[in-house]
């Protein structure tokens, strides 16, 4: 043999025998050479300026980010422009009404997306396909588009000013639907599927004890983007909260007010609400790359 | 299979946060022991937190609770409160309207405004500029919203820069040499010849061209309310005087209210631009070393730029006590306090008279008499005809004198884009 | 035991599977849509909503008439391709670097993710200033060098470079993670076969790798054409004041732009639904292009 055949031999050569060999094989063995350590920590670092910017911006005055060269270094104004922020609004009630919203959609959504997701990928009914093809349809719709009435129902039902107002219309992701979809054709076998069944449990029960766990590592995946999603979402949360109940991005959006916007407390109140996200990051992290390990080892 | 049996917990707990969610646990904004939450909606800054007045109104009303929301562009603000405004039941109490928009709200929007005249503000009508009261009244009679404040229009200059390039700096002599604003622009000219690298005579052709337009009368509407854009001379001629700016390479080619506009006041880009009395506090916001290098002198003809109104919706559950909120807003007590705080120039004629405002001298301004200044513009501003898209259309003016600027566009083509642009809003 | 049954997973359980989302969607999703399109047919100020006239397909005429419509449409698709092929290929290096075995391998991944975590008004705003005629440092780097500076934001495609170079930013990471998670799923011992036969680590790549993550790019190239005709963040922040315009003349007004200058900016909501619903229509016809296209090739390439 000179070379691989098609993918296809090469992909029927690894799936041949099921039960013998875990279904999930470990990772690309690897290593990783110093040109890769390179590249990867000059992506690191374009990836991570503006937030080292909006630190910069957030420490220093507006006089000394407007001046020319613009300062590299953080400098001593933090918790005065923190002061000076939350003199404007209550940033802490703010980031509390984030967690809230995002939590909620991150938590619905992944819970809706994996049921959807799974009953299309593995499960039969009729109109299977039509009812895809929908989902992905309602992808395409922009966001804008059903805004206006969206507003005048949620005027109708009070919802102005309150919370569900935002979280409701952003639980449907069919990008999530999509996601859950795409993974768990690829990672979940039927044979275990049918193991469960001929076991005598209901689809349900199968969906609890078989499903979920294979879809673990991209159930962590979606719900932290659409976490982070929810978190920066502004256009309609700015429509349907004011600044009495406001999300972080509101909140922002009523922030430096004055005849000349203050950057310098602006960008404090940035880098204030991006904290917590960057927390959520570091501590679910190593969790969320564990559960893509994980799924990878497991039989 | 039954279905009961054995749902995945988790499916149940969504299913319960999403029905905890659905229950509108929100308050209202009226106890039944008479205390009451006003929200107020304004854009940009009036200058009323700053100074302390909804703190002391507060104070002097404890049964009244103020609540603000202020978006910071007036063109996020005016389309968000549309849907407030068009709804059955009130978010808004007092909602600001700029002098752009006051047009729409009195020709087209009658029916939603509270005519403020039935809640007592007819006796405050000597207390206005004439042209700033009329402005807010429907042609039946309407009062629609009561004045906050005016812009009236001077030149602001950068002293050193001036000096720099050989010209008088004195304001009462520049006033004379640019008696009109072609001497104007003919000062920029002799600028240019012996200027600073870097350093155009004035900030953009758009904020000259509104500076020029500011005279007229008539500016994009007639009386009856037809567009006359195209065809005014005024508008005409205010355009051809910024296309020559622009062509002489007088501006420096920036856009207003932008980042790079921003740092230009401290960098010297710019030595001069058409300064209405609010841009004082701005300056000073944005170059904060400028102290002595900046001063105000009178320009070559009478104009307003900006300004604002505060009115109540009708779907206001609270429109008395909204009313006697704005009506203490407006009062030439807080509009004195307002100009010695912030440079907002008092819409009220008897707060202009006042000695705070008329004999205020700015220090970072080199001691400029700001207050005499401003106030003989507006004593003499004309009754200008608004209409409804006032501010859109300026927008598209400027956008067209940009192009010119910035890209290179012949002025013939900005024109007829900018007349393509005009007819896409107006249609 | 076996019990004599229904074949399991049908009947009733699926439609309750997908009862949640479709409810949700029904109820705050579609009905607002099909409002839209009940708006499109009329001339609807945004200031005067009562005031709807019934006009028909008259704001689709004038639409596919506009010179404003068709210059979005050019723009939006410029913009699409530049910022979503090479963002989609990088996005795979990126993901197989990140595969290997690395020191500090969760510190890389979840850096490569901070642009998603980042405001889309935080970034734009540091973006347009890096990219600013005069105090703009790519301009200051681009004079190190002695090129004259660029007015990024006026020139057509400087401009359009430029936001690309935003959504690039903002996108990369997000896409390397999607296929890095299906990388995981890719059984090792595809590899060691490739391997035995004298692949290097490029023909790997190229012929296990990438046919393995097919179903994941294409879902990343579906997902990304949506994005794409719906832009509309970054090139109205980048722009700032004239941010709704697309610049003094439209030169980067995509589509979605469009819809928001003439919605919010111009009060004509019935026109702005017409665009929304013609960007919908555009989207579907985009999206079953590419599906069929990619179809058809892999089916051609087995």
């Amino acid at each position: 043999m000179t070379g691989p055949d098609r993918p296809q031999d090469v992909r029927g050569a690894g799936t041949a025998s099921p039960r013998r060999r875990p279904w999930r094989s470990r990772p690309r063995r690897g290593r990783a050479g110093p040109l890769t350590y390179l590249v990867l920590i000059g992506l690191t670092v374009v990836s991570v300026f503006p937030l080292y910017w909006t630190l910069i911006a957030a420490t220093r005055s507006n006089a000394e980010i407007n001046s020319v060269p613009p300062p590299m270094v953080p400098g001593p104004n933090l918790l005065k422009n923190i002061d000076l922020a939350y003199d404007e609004i209550d940033l802490t009630k703010a980031i509390v009404n984030s967690l809230i919203v995002s939590g909620t959609i991150a938590v619905g959504t992944v819970m809706f997306c994996t049921l959807a997701g799974f009953a299309f990928a593995k499960l039969r009914f009729r109109f299977r396909s039509v009812l895809f093809g929908l989902t992905i349809g309602t992808m395409m719709i922009p966001p804008s588009l059903g805004a206006i009435p969206l507003y005048m129902m949620m005027v109708e039902l009070g919802w102005i000013d309150h919370l569900q107002a935002v979280v409701l219309p952003t639980l449907v992701s069919a990008f999530g639907v999509f996601f859950m979809r795409q993974y768990l054709v690829e990672a979940l076998p039927n044979e275990l599927l049918e193991a469960g069944w001929v076991d005598g449990a209901s689809t349900f029960r199968v969906f609890r004890s078989v499903v979920l766990p294979i879809a673990r590592p991209a159930m962590a995946v979606l719900g932290m983007l659409v976490f982070l999603q929810a978190w920066n979402d502004f256009f309609w949360p700015i429509l349907a909260l004011t600044a009495n109940n406001p999300t972080v991005q509101v909140a922002l959006n009523n922030l430096g007010q004055g005849y000349v916007p203050d950057r310098s407390v602006i960008m404090a109140g940035t880098f204030l609400t991006t904290v917590p996200v960057i927390a959520v990051f570091a501590l679910l992290g190593r969790q969320i790359v564990g559960g893509i390990m994980q799924g990878a080892v497991k039989g | 299979m039954r279905i009961t049996r054995r749902m995945p917990t988790a499916v149940v707990g969504t299913l319960v946060v999403a029905a905890l969610s659905l229950c509108a646990c929100g308050s209202d904004s009226s106890g039944d022991d008479g205390n009451v939450t006003l929200n107020v909606q304004l854009f940009g800054s009036f200058g009323y937190k700053e100074s302390g007045l909804f703190d002391e109104y507060q104070k002097q009303h404890p049964n009244i609770s103020i609540k603000f929301t202020s978006v910071q562009q007036e063109s996020s603000y005016w389309p968000k409160i549309q849907s407030q405004l068009n709804a059955p039941s009130g978010v808004g109490d007092v909602y600001a309207a700029e002098v752009s928009r006051i047009a729409q709200v009195t020709q087209n929007q009658a029916d939603r405004w509270v005519d403020l005249k039935t809640l007592g503000a007819g006796d405050l009508e000597s207390d206005y500029y004439e042209w700033k009261w009329k402005a807010g009244t429907t042609s039946d009679g309407k009062l629609l919203g009561l004045g906050t404040d005016i812009g009236p229009l001077a030149i602001c200059y950068r002293k050193d820069l001036f000096a720099q390039a050989g010209l008088p700096t004195d304001r009462q002599e520049l006033a004379k040499t640019w008696s009109s604003w072609q001497a104007f622009l003919d000062v920029g000219k002799k600028y240019k010849e012996k200027a600073p690298r870097n350093s155009a005579f004035v900030d953009t052709a758009g904020g000259l061209y509104n500076a020029i337009l500011g005279s007229s009368v008539k500016q994009y509407y007639d009386e009856g309310g037809k567009p006359i854009y195209e065809t005014n001379p005024a508008v005409r001629d205010a355009w051809n005087l910024a296309v020559q700016a622009a062509q002489t390479g007088l501006t420096a080619r920036l856009k207003q209210f932008d980042e790079a506009w921003n740092k230009a006041f401290a960098s010297g880009s710019f030595a001069s631009i058409a300064c209405p009395s609010w841009m004082i506090s701005y300056i000073k916001g944005q170059d904060k070393n400028g102290s002595g290098k900046w001063d105000v002198a009178p320009g070559p003809g009478v104009g307003n730029w900006g300004g604002s109104y505060l009115g109540i919706p009708k779907n206001s559950k609270h429109q008395k006590e909204a009313y006697d909120l704005i009506r203490w807003l407006t009062a030439p007590d807080q509009q004195v306090r307002l100009f010695r705080d912030s440079g907002i120039f008092p819409s009220s004629k008897v707060a202009a008279a006042r000695s705070e405002v008329a004999d205020a001298k700015d220090p970072y301004f080199n001691d400029a008499p700001v207050g005499k200044i401003f106030s003989d513009v507006a004593q003499n501003l004309p009754v200008a005809v608004h209409g409804p898209r006032d501010g859109s259309v300026l927008d598209i003016f400027n956008n067209g004198l940009l192009s010119i600027e910035t890209q290179n566009t012949a002025p013939d083509k900005a024109w007829q884009d900018t007349m393509k642009n005009v007819k896409n809003i107006l249609d | 035991m076996f019990k004599a049954r229904r074949r399991p997973g049908q009947g009733s359980a699926p439609y309750l599977f997908i009862a949640p989302f479709f409810l949700v969607f029904a109820a705050f999703g579609l009905f607002p849509i099909l409002y839209t399109a009940w708006v499109s047919l009329h001339e609807v100020d945004l200031q005067n909503p009562d005031e709807a006239r019934w006009i028909g397909l008259e704001n689709y005429r004038h639409l596919f008439r506009s010179e404003f419509f068709w210059k979005a449409l050019e723009n939006t698709f410029t913009i699409g391709v530049i910022s979503t092929v090479p963002q989609l290929c990088m996005a795979l290096g990126i993901a197989h670097l990140l595969n290997y075995r690395l020191r500090g391998r969760t510190f890389f991944r979840v850096a490569m993710l901070m642009p998603y975590a980042t405001s889309v008004a935080a970034a734009t705003l540091v973006f347009a200033g890096l990219f600013g005629r005069d105090f703009g440092m790519i301009n200051w780097l681009l004079g190190q060098v002695g090129i004259d500076p660029v007015d990024w934001e006026s020139g057509r495609w400087t401009s359009q470079i430029a936001i690309s170079t935003i959504i690039t930013w903002r996108w990369v990471g997000y896409n390397a993670l999607i296929y890095l998670a299906g990388m995981q799923s890719i059984p090792a011992d595809l590899y060691e076969s490739a391997a035995i036969d004298g692949a290097g680590r490029w023909q790997q790549f190229r012929y296990v790798t990438i046919p393995s993550l097919r179903p994941t790019i294409l879902f990343t190239i579906v997902v990304s054409t949506i994005g794409a005709i719906q832009v509309f963040g970054e090139p109205l922040l980048f722009g700032g004041v004239s941010g709704h315009l697309g610049g003094a003349s439209r030169q980067y007004q995509t589509l979605g732009v469009l819809l928001y200058d003439e919605g919010w900016f111009n009060y004509k909501l019935g026109y702005a639904a017409a665009v929304a619903w013609t960007m919908f229509l555009i989207i579907v016809a985009a999206v079953v292009i590419n599906t069929t296209l990619a179809r058809r090739r892999w089916r051609n390439g087995a």
